[in-house]
């Protein structure tokens, strides 16, 4: 199958996975829909299983290329932690279906998949590394300050994906952003850029 | 057999079935469980845990449940008349940790199955705790002196705390979390009383840290 091909079958799979539950996920009806024959399928992948891996893995992979491909490494650490936020939000109010298989429909299947999930979080923490160095405490941060403003941002979002509020992403950038940011720069400076964030939008 | 006991359980087959629901579930998921699985794991027959639960969901909704009362309990013991506000919140979240951290299972159906995993019942319970700590931590605008904070803080901070405890849960380092207690005090103070005093409280809170695993 070609690379085209092979996108939209995993896109049917994580498709398939919303819509129908992991137990009644269909490669064949993901196969009709990228017009993928059995052989094919077979042999690039082992079964559901690892067709639905790779298509988490793919989706994780645009996730993490769409936050940062509108950030200018040139920009302050906030303003890029902003612009990344800012994208993430569109993307997931934008396909609420594909932030559902991210956050539940396939973390859910089982712990082995849920551990993929945990390393999404995970590759976002190198990018509030940085943030230490905006931070009024200097040195005194705790250990895992990176991975408790990521949780924070991925708290919000979760919940609004999973009440069927997707949409509403966008329009709550400010308050994310405070969340991301407090732990490294403290409530007013959050606030500051909380403040700057609602007027530009 | 692996044992099914859990320190907050008693040894009657109805907590037996709930303990060994819980290991299940952390160990292979809700769809790759079943009722006779949950028995069989618990030194029990099927027709033993028909005439307690209804089907697996009943069950870990009940196990669900366990966890949440014994939360709150705990809290409730480490609550002291003679501490202020933040120190109760300070031992609070001490116990907390420390009970997850004696009961992985437990903790795992707490912090993760139930969030992402479990069926509908389950997930309404979880969400019913989920609440309830981020009405406390809301109190922590009581004490704020910057009028700013967003709707969310509180869910923001429960989020943060909560993604370093699923982390080590996924690893399998439950016995790591009671040593993240300073981590958590700075986080669950910082929107509210700012930075200089959440590393005040942090320090302190590395002081109350109880042994565990490294």
């Amino acid at each position: 199958m070609d690379a085209q091909q092979r996108e939209t079958l995993l896109r049917a799979m994580l498709t398939e996975l919303v819509g129908k539950g992991y137990g009644d996920a269909s490669v064949e009806r993901a196969r009709e829909a990228a017009g993928v024959g059995a052989a094919e399928f077979e042999a690039e992948f082992d079964g559901k299983d690892e067709c639905l891996f790779a298509a988490y893995d793919y989706l994780t992979e645009r996730v993490v290329e769409r936050a940062s491909a509108d950030c200018d490494q040139a920009d302050p650490w906030p303003d890029r932690v902003r612009v990344g936020l800012e994208s993430l939000l569109q993307a997931v109010a934008a396909y609420p279906e594909m932030a559902r298989a991210l956050t539940r429909a396939f973390p859910g299947i089982r712990p082995a998949a849920y551990e993929r999930y945990v390393s999404l979080l995970s590759r976002f923490v190198p990018v509030m590394s940085e943030g230490r160095q905006y931070s009024g405490v200097e040195d005194e941060l705790p250990g895992e300050v990176e991975l408790l403003a990521v949780g924070a941002a991925e708290a919000i979002i979760f919940g609004e994906v999973d009440a069927g509020r997707a949409e509403r992403l966008p329009g709550m950038l400010p308050e994310i952003l405070f969340s991301v940011l407090v732990p490294f720069m403290g409530p007013d400076r959050a606030a500051d850029e909380m403040r700057s964030a609602a007027a530009a939008t | 057999m692996r044992t099914t006991r859990s320190g907050f359980l008693s040894d009657s087959d109805r907590d037996r079935l709930i303990a060994a629901a819980a290991g299940l579930c952390a160990e292979r998921g809700y769809a790759a469980i079943d009722e006779e699985a949950i028995a069989e794991r618990a030194g029990l027959t099927e027709a033993v845990f028909e005439r307690h639960f209804e089907g697996k969901e009943e069950c870990l909704a009940a196990a669900e449940n366990a966890i949440l009362l014994e939360v709150v309990a705990a809290v409730s013991r480490s609550y002291s008349a003679d501490r202020s506000e933040w120190e109760n919140v300070i031992f609070g979240v001490r116990e907390i940790l420390v009970l997850m951290a004696a009961n992985p299972d437990f903790a795992y159906l707490g912090y993760v199955f139930s969030r992402q995993m479990a069926p509908g019942s389950v997930r309404e319970i979880n969400e019913t705790g989920h609440r309830m700590l981020e009405a406390m931590l809301q109190r922590g605008w009581d004490y704020s002196d910057s009028p700013h904070q967003p709707a969310c803080a509180a869910l923001g901070v429960l989020g943060g705390a909560q993604a370093v405890v699923r982390r080590e849960l996924a690893a399998g380092r439950a016995g790591r979390l009671p040593q993240l207690l300073p981590d958590f005090v700075y986080i669950a103070t910082v929107p509210f009383l700012g930075q200089n005093e959440a590393v005040r409280l942090a320090r302190h809170a590395e002081g109350l840290v109880l042994p565990g695993e490294s």
